[in-house]
């Protein structure tokens, strides 16, 4: 059934190709803010046929986020869709330009023959009804169902996106699940009314490796059963290579380049793909340096992109090649670490966190965070830590500092036991251990200058003898991490999330520290700023011969950081080992999941993935 | 939940006591002659001394406390003996002595050194007016607050929006004994013909056919009571739900594709509701504490006004009776609550 009057504003298409699904054109959406309009999304357009997954892939800000909510029309003030066409192959309504809906038609829409997943389960449902409520609300909304069937419908979806117990998860409330459980639940609700286009907004991102892998799982099974398109966005280049058959690349609002997945895996044209492809940390080797973003392309003040005349590197290829660090090499360094005594010792470390208090608070039971962990680190070595949330990777690294006091256990740190320093000694002993954490916007102070940041832990420690050489001091370190002079009188609002993450670095070189601890400090970044971060520690630590301990659950950062990996599972040390020999021959089972559970996103994956597809859909067709 | 129950009763048990201990100090070191104040006129010494025995004057301050305490608690040892019986009117439950009892017995609060009543029974007597008043009060903020709270965070920083804020800053900082006034003199006095209201009242009618209740009375004094937490429960309410508006479950909810007003009044509203119970229930716990200047301004019986008038007469058995009660109501309100709370959010629950 074809409506006529909508279809008359799709004046090219005389004949509807039955599998056409979506056609988005040159689709404008702005923001107006109190000094212009922004164009969030700037004459993009793009297609989908039904059964394909389009990936959009951009950093933060790049506008992904803002054209799938155009999509599904859910733009609020102050934004505005202000051009543009959204051609949808409604299967009640036949062909249908989303734009001229009307707001009561569009509710048909969501939720219904359009559904979307969102990025962060841990928000996303309402705390205050059950998981069962929300996904039965859905299904009342649109299905014209008693209740009682509508729980049953619910019942066989939680079986369908495999959530344990589905009964339980029925009646439970979002804080009693996992983030992975919510998610399914999130998908549960997406797929309630057999949707013809799903919109993942980063479904995965916040979630671990291992459920991520999972969860993408899952959708791929529901979109083949169901014969569904996906658009999927997100910032991991890996995990577009992963699910989807087309990509768009955004950049500034602008889709700068699309095609098939293989063409811009193997054959990426502008150079902003480029440099997004070669800036991820590779698993397979080693580089020295990380390529980023400026090494292949220029911005102008007008926003206006160009590839660099004089690049440093013509292609991905050649990016990796110049920059690899060989076998001898690491070797050679691995031994050298060895001849000196350790700068950490650890010794049967244990940090346990009281649950169920009784009434007396006299505790019953405990959450082992830190369970007996011993290890040495080197001077001048990088040793990562990798491991799922909740594996008591970051209790360590706290535990270590003794910003959290440990229940057990020795540290000592050039000869001196951590653990048995008074309050004196151990404030003197902070000043050579320092700590730079996950989230660069809440750790610094908002009402402080960063410059007033900086200089504060040196005037505590009385570090130099007056503020006009500690003043000095910080704006060197300033132009050591890539910021100027004029940076010191700002406040940390002005700054993005990559600057102020070196605002931190800065902060912890203040001190003139021997050790640090990065807490998943690159986490937050997307990968472009990340490689940039990334180089800036490396480059320290040549300079100053900083010992690192490299926390993050992102193992292909830690690889590219670390000397040597510790694997934490459950508060406890799967495996040590030298960085390469981790990945090529795990010990344990938990460690070669957790590789295995990597989008890597190499060329010859990519292939089989494809070949797969194809060859489902052509037996499907002969069926 | 049941834990979560008696270890909030415990913990209310404490902060009375605690505050029964403190009423009791302030008051001993207070200016004022309590047996002059009994005895009046009369100076005869041996009806002074009998007053002061009976009062404990004599005793220790420690011992003062104890036996105070001793009055005040529901559960005590007593002597059985007739003097006693008619002092706290007991019920005898375990013999624990030669003729000494483990008794049961309301909370025995002493006697007005007035009028010589007890101050249970004055605060008995005066409670229905100022509950009736207070609930009232809050009910009609409630209402409107949460309403006008809705309407202004649905389209912020409109003209509607901006109205109601303004109007609510008017109503905070009103003191509410001028707005007393003004209001009992418009719709009291000169616009009473149209309104039908008079400028003070009861609530009972007192005439010779017995008893009647005037619900019209209440209205002048509720609404200027309730007009200062109205002006809290709107602004509370507005930020609230522009907070839970900009939350991710409120864009599933939109892109569930349901209805707008289902969105407001059942995905945000009850997340958006716990600031303003907070706020409810507080004032309604001080607002039972007795809305001293308006009973005052429309000579409404209540304890407000009891405990305005005991404090000119330095009437101190009525005063630390009241503060105690209040401080009990404060309890009980807040443990009701916290009970609330859990039935409205379920992460409240663990713990």
């Amino acid at each position: 059934m074809v409506n006529p009057r909508i279809v008359s504003k799709l004046k090219d298409s005389k004949h509807i190709d039955p599998d056409f699904l979506l056609e988005v054109r040159n689709l404008t959406t702005v923001f107006q803010t109190e000094e212009a309009e922004v164009k969030a999304v700037d004459n993009i357009s793009f297609n989908l046929r039904r059964g394909e997954t389009l990936g959009i892939v951009g950093e933060s800000g790049s506008g992904k986020s803002v054209s799938a909510l155009s999509i599904m029309k859910l733009i609020q003030h102050p934004g505005r869709i202000e051009n543009g066409n959204i051609f949808f192959n409604s299967p009640t309504k036949g062909v249908v330009d989303l734009r001229l809906l009307s707001e009561k038609e569009m509710l048909f829409e969501r939720g219904n023959e359009i559904s979307m997943i969102f990025q962060e389960p841990m928000t996303s449902l309402n705390p205050v009804f059950t998981c069962g409520d929300q996904v039965v609300e859905t299904i009342l909304i649109h299905r014209k169902v008693s209740s009682k069937e509508a729980k049953e419908l619910a019942l066989e979806l939680f079986k369908k996106v495999e959530l344990p117990r589905p009964e339980q998860i029925f009646n439970a409330y979002p804080h009693e699940i996992s983030g992975g459980q919510k998610q399914r639940v999130m998908i549960a609700m997406a797929m309630c009314c057999n949707p013809s286009l799903l919109i993942a907004d980063e479904p995965t991102t916040a979630l671990d490796v291992t459920v991520q892998s999972r969860i993408l799982d899952l959708m791929r099974q529901l979109r083949d059963e169901n014969d569904m398109s996906i658009i999927f966005i997100t910032h991991d280049l890996g995990v577009v290579a992963e699910i989807a058959d087309k990509v768009a690349v955004m950049f500034h609002g602008k889709i700068v380049e699309q095609g098939s997945v293989w063409d811009i895996f193997s054959n990426p044209q502008h150079p902003y793909t480029k440099s997004l492809l070669a800036c991820r940390p590779r698993l397979d080797i080693k580089m020295k340096v990380l390529p980023v973003v400026s090494d292949f392309m220029d911005v102008n003040d007008h926003g206006v992109i160009s590839e660099k005349v004089n690049h440093k590197y013509g292609s991905v290829g050649e990016a990796i090649l110049l920059n690899f660090t060989d076998d001898d090499e690491i070797e050679e360094r691995n031994q050298f670490l060895l001849t000196q005594p350790p700068q950490l010792e650890v010794k049967n470390l244990k940090m346990y966190f009281p649950i169920n208090k009784g009434i007396f608070g006299r505790s019953k039971e405990f959450v082992k965070a830190v369970d007996d962990v011993s290890f040495t680190v080197y001077p001048g070595e990088t040793v990562g830590l990798v491991g799922e949330s909740g594996c008591g990777k970051t209790t360590l690294g706290r535990a270590i500092l003794r910003l959290i006091e440990p229940t057990d256990g020795q540290i000592i740190f050039e000869g001196k036991d951590i653990t048995k320093l008074n309050k004196d000694e151990l404030r003197k002993m902070r000043k050579d251990i320092q700590i730079i954490f996950q989230d660069p916007y809440s750790s610094l102070n908002p009402r402080m200058t960063i410059g007033e940041a900086i200089l504060e832990p040196m005037r505590v420690n009385k570090i130099f003898d007056t503020d006009f050489h500690r003043k000095k001091y910080t704006i060197e370190l300033l132009e050591r991490v890539n910021l100027t002079k004029r940076h010191f009188e700002r406040y940390p609002h002005e700054f993005s999330g990559g600057q102020r993450q070196r605002i931190c670095i800065a902060r912890a070189l203040a001190l003139n520290p021997k050790f640090i601890i990065c807490d998943e400090s690159v986490s937050a970044l997307d990968v472009s700023v990340q490689a940039q971060v990334l180089n800036l520690l490396n480059e320290l630590k040549k300079d100053f011969n900083f010992t690192y301990i490299f926390i993050s659950h992102d193992l292909s950062v830690v690889k590219f950081m670390s000397d040597r990996i510790i694997v934490m599972n459950k508060g406890k040390i799967e495996e040590i080992g030298y960085a390469a020999e981790i990945y090529d021959n795990p010990k344990t089972e938990y460690t070669s999941r957790l590789i295995k559970s990597i989008p890597k996103g190499d060329l010859e994956d990519i292939r089989k993935a494809q070949l797969q597809r194809h060859l489902k859909k052509l037996i499907k067709s002969q069926q | 939940m049941f834990r979560y129950l008696l270890y909030r009763l415990l913990y209310g048990l404490m902060v009375l006591l605690g505050a029964t201990v403190v009423v009791f100090f302030i008051f001993n070191v207070l200016p004022g002659d309590p047996v002059a104040m009994m005895a009046g006129q009369r100076t005869d010494v041996s009806t002074r001394e009998a007053i002061a025995k009976e009062l404990g004057l004599f005793e220790p301050l420690h011992k003062q406390l104890y036996l105070y305490m001793r009055d005040l608690s529901p559960v005590s040892v007593h002597e059985d003996s007739e003097q006693e019986f008619e002092k706290y009117d007991y019920k005898k439950m375990l013999k624990v002595g030669d003729n000494s009892y483990l008794v049961l017995k309301s909370p025995y609060m002493r006697r007005s050194f007035q009028s010589n009543k007890r101050v249970s029974e004055i605060i008995w007597e005066n409670l229905e007016g100022t509950f009736w008043l207070a609930f009232v009060a809050m009910l009609f903020a409630t209402f409107f607050g949460v309403l006008m709270g809705i309407l202004a965070s649905l389209k912020p920083n409109s003209p509607l929006d901006h109205f109601m804020v303004s109007l609510s800053v008017i109503g905070i900082s009103a003191p509410s004994f001028v707005l007393g006034a003004i209001v009992a003199m418009v719709f009291g006095f000169y616009l009473s013909e149209y309104t039908g209201l008079n400028p003070t009242g009861q609530l009972w009618d007192v005439d010779l056919d017995g008893r009647k209740l005037v619900w019209k009375n209440i209205i002048l004094p509720a609404f200027t009571l309730g007009l200062r937490p109205l002006a809290i429960i709107v602004q509370l309410t507005r930020s609230s739900m522009l907070d839970v508006l900009s939350q991710d479950y409120i864009r599933t909810a939109r892109a569930k594709g349901l209805y707008y007003y289902q969105i407001i009044l059942k995905h945000a509203l009850k997340n958006a509701m716990n600031p303003v119970i907070t706020a409810v229930s507080g004032w309604l716990a001080s607002l039972m504490a007795g809305a001293f200047f308006v009973e005052k301004v429309f000579n409404w019986n209540g304890l407000g006004r009891v405990t305005i008038d005991a404090i000119y007469n330095l009437d101190f058995p009525i005063i630390m009776g009241v503060t105690i009660f209040v401080a009990f109501i404060f309890i009980v309100v807040n443990i009701f609550v916290d009970m609330l709370y859990a039935l409205v959010d379920p992460r409240v629950r663990i713990k």
